[in-house]
């Protein structure tokens, strides 16, 4: 416990100097040459003997969202070099927030194939060790990337907040889903609103871009863990409210899976308030015992 | 100062002026009110103008930067970059995204994307609904634009590049259009632009440099001001009706109240003044106010009362006029009353002339009657004569006493013959009276003289008119001398008859002389004192003419026969006082002048000595007056002599012992001197009890207290028996002679 309050006083006071370094982080812009879509990502490098660490955000957020920042600076203190790409979600060089009444036409693969550009681009950079850490939907489209990518760089993968996107108890209605395979056999790819996640039924998305989302079920999230030929870690916030429907349960199903669980009690989906500098504690503890 | 007569005026006249005086004031008042509030209303809208156009500036300024602002977050939009890249769902995203996100504005009437060439990304679905849709291309020079639909209708077009986020390559534009009216309207709070004033001017192209000249809006209506306005003009009509009906008020209340009670007061007033009916009743009218009903009631009484006082009044003065004009003996009008009567006929006479007789009744022998009978007869006959006289005339004319036995009776608008015969009724009637019964065994008779004004052959009435005594006394005295015509009537025959004896040179010469002062030559004689070496002159009159040396008997003559007492002792008056004043009078000495009865009887007696005043300090004045008149009219006399006396005149009584019985009266004359008849002189003389009897005279008026002079001592056996008798004061030829006072004052 005394050892959990001088971690939680030097993350402040790192994330303090991290803050200040922050600036020293740049805006890499990256072309995605299928889609023609210019891509960003916010890149810090590191000391060349520590792994390269790939934090992607959740859902229709940015790179400078809270947890991903968070978990950057931490690990920029920690001398890790850090890139953190914002998914255009077919938005070049986008800067904010999707919103949920916003037009969604970004899939789940073209989501893949960005996460894949920007570990090309690290290994171009010469880290011959990459880390990939995610947060919420982050952390599925990275374990859907790495279990297939079966990239011999990539040491290890840190999922946060780790749920799945499809299911009866998510709300997704099983109509909608009717409907837009329907649209999407027929060729017409005409927006609809959809029940989906935290945007209810608000969600504006074209029948493809909501359809590959819902890949990503609880039981091909379960086998994806399974297939994983690489150590993975699973960090969850003991309080986080996506238990209030998919049950914590779901905690059970990880616990089989080889996945190294964590569970921060009293943090949120975010860990947010003090539970930031817990997941920090926890990342950097992972990170520390990866072999280098 | 005297007040200037058109100060005064009637109450209504002041009552108006101050009731206009004080609407005019009250009316510039309001005036001056009315033109003050005016004056802020008018500065009050004009700072309105002003707050208004300066809310304006800003409005129009925050509405450019904040469309400004907005454009640019649109331009900065992920999404708007999305459509801009990949226009695939542009539609949708336009439909169901745009206007759902928070950028598309209230009062935006369209967002559209524009490629690089500025031409649109996609038509818009709804351009037939738009009044002013986004151009299909944007023109190079128009980065804003405002399109104008209707006066209250118009569209602002604006437009913004979007670049790549790391370069300054350009993607395309976005532009929006904003109905600006109401935008400017709900998008600020307008203080002081009344919003519904807003309205465009039809313009074709306005860039936002001049945007606020095609935009019009008023002021808002200051509540305040026009509430107050609106208050200020009611208070003013609220003014002008309360002052009418005020001012109807205060002249309905000053008519009843003052105007009508002090006009009803005055009318009355002016009615007791001008009525001679005594039965003056109050009006009846009956006053709110006390003090005037008062005031009416003070005015009735206090005329009721003077009415009393007036009647009161007149009985006495009816009673004191009739006292001071009537003879106490006989009950007829006295001399007072005849002067007065003559007086105003004189003056009046050339206004209202009219044929006039004058009737003089005189009592022959009267004084010999008197000095027989006593007083108390000669009064019994004048008493009776009186009576006798004044039943017979008409009663419409009167009688007076104007003398001792001399009664007047003026006859007006009568021609001489009925003058006459009323003179012969009275006449018959006084002859046919018995005087037995009152003790008069002889036959009384009577003169009458008439002297008649027939006015139509007058060339000079007042002159005639004056002339009608002095004639009537001319015929009296033709009348006395008659034994057979006791009446007579003036003609100008029976003046010469009575100067027959003197030449009418001399007559000519003395009426002159009387009348102007010419050829009078003042002669003096001493009066000496026999105790002390002093004396004092008695003025003598003489007349002469060149070589015409006319004697005093000519002179009085001539006087009595006309009747020109008063006249000549005017002028002898007048002489006296010029050689007092010429210094002619020797010093030490003093001067003795004589008067006539009638000149006694005069009422400015006293007047003819007032020059003489200043002379008494060093002169000694004896005014001479003869026994006859003193004892005549012994009360009149006494008051006009003590007068003098009390002014330091010293009277002498003439002639005394040549008329009345006077030595009953001796106690109580108001004289200094008695002077003894020339024949009580020449009667020491006489035998030796008539001595004895002027001795014992002469020792009764010394005992008395008097000076006696005796006169006419011409030798000085005379002048020692004189001064034996008692004499004070001795005149006479032995002493001296009359005496020019020319030839006295040369001497000196």
């Amino acid at each position: 416990m005394k050892q959990h309050a001088l971690f939680i006083i030097k993350s402040f006071g790192i994330s303090l100097f991290a803050l200040c370094l922050s600036v020293q982080a740049k805006t890499v812009t990256q072309k995605i040459p299928p889609f023609n879509l210019t891509a960003e990502a916010s890149y810090a490098q590191g000391e060349s003997s520590k792994p390269a660490v790939l934090i992607l955000h959740g859902f229709l957020a940015t790179n400078q969202f809270f947890t991903v920042t968070s978990i950057s600076n931490i690990l920029q203190s920690e001398g890790f070099t850090t890139l953190a790409p914002t998914l255009t979600l077919n938005i070049s060089q986008r800067r904010s927030l999707v919103k949920c009444t916003s037009l969604h036409t970004h899939t789940l693969q073209r989501d893949i194939i960005e996460i894949s550009h920007w570990v090309d681009w690290l290994h171009a950079q010469g880290h011959a060790k990459i880390i990939l850490i995610g947060h919420s939907s982050g952390s599925l489209e990275l374990l859907e990337y790495a279990s297939k990518a079966n990239y011999p760089n990539i040491s290890s993968i840190i999922l946060t907040s780790l749920f799945y996107l499809n299911g009866s108890e998510l709300g997704i209605l099983p109509e909608e889903v009717t409907k837009a395979q329907t649209l999407l056999k027929s060729r017409i790819n005409k927006p609809s609103h959809y029940q989906f996640l935290f945007c209810n039924n608000q969600y504006y998305a074209t029948p493809e871009s909501f359809l590959s989302y819902l890949k990503m079920d609880k039981p091909y999230t379960l086998s994806l863990l399974d297939s994983l030929s690489i150590p993975s870690y699973t960090i969850m916030g003991g309080a986080d409210k996506r238990f209030h429907k998919v049950g914590r349960k779901w905690l059970d199903a990880l616990k089989r899976t080889p996945t190294n669980l964590i569970t921060i009690e009293g943090a949120n989906h975010f860990f947010s308030r003090e539970y930031e500098f817990d997941l920090q504690e926890k990342i950097i503890d992972i990170l520390n015992q990866t072999p280098p | 100062m005297p007040l200037k007569s058109y100060f005064i005026q009637p109450v209504k006249v002041y009552f108006a002026f101050f009731l206009i005086a004080g609407v005019i004031l009250l009316t510039l008042l309001v005036s001056n009110l009315y033109s003050q509030t005016q004056s802020v209303q008018t500065a009050l809208q004009e700072k309105t103008l002003q707050q208004a156009q300066k809310e304006f500036e800003v409005v129009l300024d925050d509405a450019i930067i904040n469309l400004t602002s907005n454009l640019l977050e649109l331009a900065d939009w992920d999404e708007i970059r999305q459509q801009i890249e990949d226009p695939s769902y542009y539609y949708f995203w336009h439909e169901d995204r745009l206007k759902g996100s928070g950028y598309f504005k209230n009062n935006y009437a369209q967002i559209e994307l524009y490629d690089q060439n500025k031409w649109l990304l996609m038509p818009p679905m709804d351009e037939g609904n738009l009044n002013a849709p986004l151009p299909l291309q944007i023109q190079t020079k128009e980065e804003a634009k405002l399109i104008f639909i209707s006066p209250t209708k118009a569209y602002l077009h604006m437009f913004e590049p979007i670049f790549a986020r790391d370069s300054q390559t350009l993607l395309g534009y976005v532009g929006i259009s904003i109905d600006l009216r109401p935008y400017l309207i709900e998008e600020n709070e307008l203080k002081y632009i009344n919003p519904q004033s807003i309205k465009f001017t039809e313009t074709q192209t306005a860039s936002l440099s001049d945007l606020s000249s095609h935009i019009h809006f008023e002021p808002i209506e200051n509540t305040v001001a026009n509430e107050l306005w609106t208050q200020i003009k009611r208070f003013i009509v609220d003014i002008i009706v309360l002052l009418s009906v005020f001012s109807l008020l205060i002249i309905i209340i000053f008519q009843r109240l003052f105007s009508r009670p002090m006009q009803i007061l005055a009318n009355y007033v002016q009615q007791l003044k001008e009525s001679t009916n005594d039965e003056n009743t109050q009006p009846n009218e009956t006053f709110l106010i006390k003090e005037f009903e008062a005031l009416k009631h003070s005015i009735h009484d206090y005329h009721r009362d003077l009415q009393t006082a007036q009647k009161e009044l007149n009985t006495q003065y009816e009673k004191v006029w009739k006292q001071a004009r009537q003879d106490a003996l006989t009950e007829i009008f006295n001399r007072r009353a005849f002067d007065e009567m003559w007086s105003q006929l004189v003056d009046t006479y050339e206004y209202n002339p009219t044929d006039i007789s004058f009737i003089l009744f005189d009592c022959d022998f009267f004084k010999a009657l008197n000095d027989t009978y006593g007083h108390e007869i000669g009064d019994d006959v004048i008493r009776t004569s009186a009576k006798t006289i004044q039943k017979n005339l008409p009663s419409q004319y009167d009688v007076f006493r104007i003398g001792g036995d001399e009664f007047v009776a003026i006859i007006q608008k009568q021609p001489l013959h009925e003058a006459f015969a009323i003179a012969k009724k009275c006449l018959k009637a006084l002859k046919n009276h018995n005087f037995c019964g009152i003790g008069i065994k002889e036959k009384l008779s009577f003169s009458i003289g008439i002297s008649h004004l027939a006015h139509q052959n007058s060339k000079n009435l007042r002159g005639d008119l004056l002339n009608l005594p002095r004639q009537a006394d001319i015929a009296m005295y033709k009348a006395k001398q008659s034994h057979q015509h006791k009446i007579q009537c003036y003609e100008s025959q029976l003046e010469i008859e009575s100067l027959s004896l003197v030449s009418s040179q001399i007559i000519s010469t003395i009426v002159e002389a009387i009348h102007t002062g010419k050829h009078i030559d003042m002669h003096l004689q001493g009066i000496h004192s026999v105790q002390e070496n002093k004396l004092y002159y008695e003025s003598l009159i003489r007349i002469k003419k060149d070589d015409l040396f006319i004697y005093p008997k000519d002179i009085f003559s001539v006087v009595e026969r006309r009747r020109l007492e008063v006249e000549m002792d005017t002028q002898i008056i007048q002489q006296m006082l010029i050689a007092f004043q010429k210094g002619h009078i020797p010093s030490n000495t003093g001067v003795s002048i004589n008067v006539s009865g009638k000149t006694l009887l005069k009422s400015n007696f006293v007047d003819l000595f007032e020059p003489f005043l200043p002379y008494l300090k060093d002169y000694k004045i004896v005014i001479e007056i003869i026994e006859n008149t003193l004892i005549d009219h012994m009360e009149y006399a006494k008051t006009v002599l003590n007068t003098l006396r009390n002014q330091g005149f010293l009277i002498a009584l003439d002639d005394f012992g040549s008329g009345y019985s006077s030595i009953r009266y001796l106690a109580h004359m108001p004289v200094d001197i008695i002077k003894f008849d020339m024949s009580m002189t020449l009667a020491l003389d006489g035998d030796e009890k008539t001595r004895n009897i002027i001795r014992s005279t002469a020792k009764m008026v010394r005992d008395a207290g008097y000076d006696l002079v005796l006169e006419g001592v011409e030798t000085e056996e005379m002048f020692e028996k004189s001064k034996q008798a008692g004499a004070t004061h001795i005149q006479g030829y032995l002493l001296d002679k009359p005496t020019s006072i020319l030839k006295i004052y040369g001497s000196k």
